[in-house]
């Protein structure tokens, strides 16, 4: 290289050092001013952090769990803010890669102060952050990402999680189908599941709960495509071929309802029980299209759980976003709740405080009273299990729900036990 | 370069058209012109050292990530901007440093220290077989070639969970505790990354280097004097994949973490966009790519939701009118002014 | 295997095939005449589908027929804006420009098509006259199956048509060869090159309209697609439409015979297949090689 390069190399790339420190500096010292008020005491604003993937296949679950925690946030300083200050939403993209997660979430803690964490959805980005969250001392709300490892393997008392993880889940729909079935009866069933260690996580929770119950099944097919897969043709027609009795799916969004559609134009579903993870946001994309006697099952559905604060909040939220609240938005908002009664108790926004406060006691949510389980923070919160319905529901939208009575599976049946989590914790 | 047909009757050279390349690049070795030389690097390194101890810790993270890259993208440049090979795979080794580190941990214990100076020989070992097969092809099949053994290694690292635990990736205490802190991880990392940029600089303007030019400007005029075209571009590529393991090795202090997304062909195309922003017709284009890059990146992905738009539209712009990147754009400027000075004198 | 799993497989491995044909053939057609990867095809196909999913939106119950027509005119519009305002200014530059350049324009689509149709999956129904199945020596095949192959079948058939039969076919093939006997036998190049860029655009339109009854349409489509479609295009060999036809074909049973001996090794098996034809024939299975 010539020496002039070389010193123009050298001239900008310290103008660019200099510049970006100017700016990262600026930066800081906006974030600085609203968390200078927070960490002091002269009212102000507290800012909570949301790191989540709004691009790529899940933007639209992460964009409505979003959604859900601005609306507690704006309900919550309409009541006056919380001790005092008014909570701020800072949020940024996550681009679905744990590094980028966990830059996100170091820079909203040191620039912006963050006092509180919300949001990741896959379970990779979930681990980075739930270290950080312990390094910095700062809570982190799973309201998305359910891997049960966050809460045992690597579990850090920073780290709370609502949503039914991935041992209640497929326990609660397994309790659910061997109810249905006779006792003894043999079945065949087929599994079809991401191929990522969520979708191996859940169908081996499945195919053991299913031991654990002494269903007489036999595995015929397993198929594992990829997730978000452009095609799934090959695997489903695997699938289609074995003819199982019931398919335990582990798909969800878009792969779902891609598989739903596939698998309807096979007339899949006449001969097949289908067990997915349909909520209603799905159920609300493929309309007439509705898997009428699937099984379906769902971590917060907002029709199914009845108290008026679920009541209030279906109304706000559709009155600010012009449609009924998914899962994700619902139990965004509920973990928001949780946080803002954790901080009041303890009379402070330091998060050490909260963790002492939080384990063990029964915030009041619109999911109603549940307690926070002490010995690893997840919260009771129920699995719903039901039937898809043959005909639409005329007060919402025409969207297919689950049949009445649908199964409630009580949190005590479907979890781990203390001891059985303290056995796997560090 | 030579293409097909009619389509490159203009085509692109890829060294800047600066007003002096000849005049400098046979420089007699005498004692001042060494001194001239070292003055800029060394002054480069001094700045650098010195932005420890007047950055912030966020912004000193963000240059540890930057410092990994700068080797990812100059080591990938190696390729581009050297033998003209596009290559869409780089990933592989970088995430392949970063797995060492990771899986050495996990599985065998190993020491930070010692995986950390594996990684670029693991990176070399992959690189023989995945060169071999990839350089049998041109051009665009070369590229895509390279694209397929980067989503390859993709799906391995995501489907093999029992060895690689999968989508989730690697997560865990293994880098020492002294580099987790961001200035001390700044320093490490400056060191490692001015020692590597010095040894592909001396790649760079060894002989060899000087043939893979050559090859790039006529690889049929190579191939008759008798040189092994294959077993030159195989080298390069060993040694370009060695550099980027280190890098991926280096990234590890950053993200403290391996995971599949590290060798997808997404991140093969970081390095490739980092040359092109800075220049890849320069040594240190790659690496100013890198800082722009970075930052860029980084400032977008907090305050605007569309980066991608913005990322693209950048991108866009350099390739139409800014082909020889920002460095080549500066180095011109270097030119018109120094033209300029030397017409008033 | 019975009978009627065997049944039920091929026709799978088929329409997989079929479907991947329609956007590898105009990936492999454009770089046969121009000599250029087009990563952008990709977005192509995502706003033929997007696109789709609006019209049916308008129009419940004839709107995949009308879908049909305007998906794949979006797509043109949008290839021939490209071609124009942005290509024609690379085509004397290297590859690696033009791949940069039609990986920028992707980015760019992608978040625009987030401003104009939000990230919710989105998802329409096959028409009534195809949304359903029937029987096959016991086994039930989806009839919009039928409708995807016969549309691979139709574009395939119609590009030999094209490209064998008529002059303007004959200019094409003629293009990469010998430009300047073309020039002096008076034939537009530029517009020629604007007209196979926006067939190319065309028919990734085609396949994002035909594809939406069956997959959920939304963000990602656009880089998932375009990766499936280099492997078949490359299997086959880039340029070749009976090479994207060939390359399609193997992808389908690959992917067929993968999920069921091996479902966890399918992906990998993939790429794996790629990189075998690629080390045995680097110019794929009929490619020409590179000068």
């Amino acid at each position: 290289m010539k020496p002039i390069q070389m010193l123009a190399a050298v001239a900008s790339a310290a103008l660019l050092a200099s510049v970006s420190a100017c700016g990262s500096g600026g930066s800081s010292s906006t974030g600085g001013s609203a968390g200078g008020a927070a960490g002091g005491s002269t009212g102000g604003s507290v800012n909570i952090g949301v790191s989540t993937s709004l691009t790529g296949s899940i933007a639209s679950f992460s964009q409505s769990g979003m959604q859900g925690i601005q609306l507690a946030v704006s309900d919550l300083n309409a009541g006056g803010g919380i001790l005092g200050k008014k909570v701020k939403v800072v949020s940024a993209d996550d681009n679905l890669t744990p590094a980028t997660g966990a830059s996100n979430m170091r820079s909203m803690i040191t620039n912006d102060h963050v006092v509180a964490m919300f949001g990741p959805v896959a379970s990779s980005i979930a681990s980075a952050e739930e270290q950080l969250a312990a390094q910095y001392k700062v809570p982190i709300f799973f309201h998305m990402a359910n891997d049960s490892s966050l809460m045992t393997k690597t579990f850090t008392p920073y780290a709370f999680q609502i949503v039914p993880n991935t041992v209640m889940e497929p326990r609660a729909v397994a309790d659910y189908l061997a109810q249905k079935i006779k006792k003894g009866k043999p079945i065949t069933v087929g599994t079809f599941a991401p191929d990522y260690s969520f979708g191996h996580d859940t169908v081996s929770g499945f195919l053991k709960a299913l031991d654990d119950l002494h269903v007489n099944y036999k595995v015929v097919k397993q198929e594992f495509p990829p997730l978000a897969a452009t095609n799934i043709g090959s695997y489903l027609s695997a699938l289609v071929a074995a003819k199982p009795d019931y398919v335990f799916n582990a798909q969800y969004g878009g792969d779902l309802d891609a598989f739903t559609k596939q698998a309807e134009s096979y007339g899949f579903f006449k001969h097949t029980t289908v067990i997915g993870m349909y909520g209603y946001l799905d159920m609300k994309a493929l309309g007439s299209q509705s898997p009428a006697g699937a099984i379906g099952f769902d971590r917060a559905p907002f029709w199914a759980i009845k108290n008026p604060q679920m009541a209030t909040f279906v109304k706000n939220y559709k009155a600010k976003y012009g449609d009924y609240p998914s899962t994700w938005a619902t139990l965004g908002y509920a973990a928001v709740q949780q946080w803002a009664w954790g901080t009041k108790k303890a009379g402070s926004f330091d998060g050490t405080k909260l963790t002492k406060v939080l384990p063990g006691t029964t915030p009041p949510t619109i999911l109603g009273k549940l307690q926070i389980r002490a010995c690893d923070h997840q919260t009771e919160t129920p699995e719903y299990v039901g039937t898809i319905s043959k005909t639409g529901n005329s007060k919402y939208n025409g969207v297919h729900l689950f049949d009445d009575p649908m199964f409630k599976a009580p949190f005590d049946q479907i979890a781990l036990t203390c001891a059985q989590v303290k056995a796997l914790q560090p | 370069m030579s293409t097909y047909g009619h389509l490159d009757t203009d085509a692109h050279d890829v060294d800047p058209p600066g007003p002096d390349t000849r005049s400098a690049r046979p420089a007699p070795a005498s004692r001042t012109v060494l001194l001239r030389r070292a003055t800029a690097p060394v002054a480069l390194t001094a700045v650098m050292f010195l932005l420890a101890f007047t950055l912030g810790s966020t912004t000193l993270v963000t240059m540890q990530e930057v410092l990994a890259f700068a080797v990812f993208a100059t080591a990938t440049n190696l390729l581009l901007g050297q033998a003209g090979l596009v290559s869409f795979g780089q990933a592989v080794f970088f995430g392949i440093g970063s797995y060492t580190v990771a899986l050495g941990w996990l599985h065998w214990q190993l020491p930070f220290w010692a995986t950390f100076v594996l990684a670029p020989f693991v990176g070399a070992l992959v690189a023989i077989p995945i060169g071999l097969v990839a350089l049998r092809a041109r051009k665009l099949y070369f590229a895509l070639s390279t694209l397929a053994f980067s989503e390859l290694a993709y799906q391995l690292a995501e489907s093999r969970y029992n060895f690689t635990k999968g989508a989730n990736g690697v997560f865990g205490p293994f880098v020492p505790t002294a580099l987790t802190q961001p200035r001390t991880g700044y320093l490490f990392l400056l060191a490692v990354t001015v020692v590597s940029l010095l040894l592909l600089w001396k790649v760079n303007h060894s002989p060899f280097g000087l043939v893979l030019r050559a090859i790039r400007e006529n690889r049929e005029r190579v191939q008759a004097l008798g040189v092994n075209v294959y077993l030159h571009q195989v080298a390069a590529f060993v040694i370009s994949g060695a550099f980027c393991a280190l890098a991926g090795a280096m990234f590890v202090i950053y993200s403290q973490s391996g995971y599949p997304e590290l060798l997808d062909w997404t991140t093969s195309g970081w390095p490739v966009f980092m040359a092109v922003i800075g220049g890849m017709g320069t040594f240190l284009g790659p690496a100013l790519g890198a800082l722009i890059y970075q930052f860029g990146h980084d400032q977008l992905v907090l305050y605007f939701s569309d980066w991608q738009l913005v990322l693209g539209a950048v991108l866009l712009v350099i390739v139409m009118f800014w082909p020889d990147g920002l460095m080549g754009a500066l180095a011109r400027l270097g030119g018109v002014i120094r033209r300029w000075w030397k017409g008033r004198r | 295997m019975d009978l009627s799993a065997f049944v039920t497989q091929s026709i799978g491995a088929l329409s997989t095939a079929s479907s991947l044909f329609i956007v590898a053939a105009g990936l492999t057609l454009v770089f046969g005449a121009l000599r250029l990867i087009n990563i952008a095809h990709g977005s192509f196909y995502m706003y033929g589908a997007l696109a789709a999913t609006t019209v049916v939106g308008w129009f419940p119950d004839s709107g995949f027929w009308i879908a049909l027509i305007v998906g794949p005119l979006v797509a043109l519009v949008m290839g021939v804006g490209v071609e124009m305002g942005v290509l024609r200014r690379l085509y004397g530059r290297e590859h690696l420009t033009q791949l940069l350049a039609t990986f920028a324009l992707l980015l760019i689509f992608a978040d625009l098509a987030l401003r104009f149709w939000g990230k919710n999956v989105r998802s329409i129904n096959p028409p009534k006259v195809v949304n359903g199945n029937f029987g096959l020596v016991g086994a039930r095949v989806p009839a919009y199956d039928m409708v995807i192959i016969a549309a691979a079948i139709v574009v395939g058939g119609g590009l030999w048509l094209l490209l064998t039969h008529t002059t303007l076919g004959w200019k094409i093939r003629a293009v990469v060869d010998d430009p300047e006997v073309l020039v002096c036998s008076g034939v537009n190049i530029r517009m020629l090159y604007t007209g196979v860029f926006g067939l190319g655009a065309l028919l990734a339109g085609l396949a994002g309209v035909v594809i939406a009854p069956q997959q959920a349409v939304g963000p990602g489509m656009d880089a998932q697609i375009i990766v499936a479609a280099f492997i078949v295009a490359v299997i086959g060999g880039l340029g070749s439409i009976t090479g994207a036809a060939i390359g399609s074909l193997i992808i389908g049973i690959a992917e067929t015979l993968g999920a069921n001996l091996a479902p966890s090794w399918a992906s990998t098996f993939i790429y794996l297949l790629m990189i075998v034809v690629l080390a045995v024939r680097p110019w794929g299975l009929l490619g020409t090689p590179e000068r």
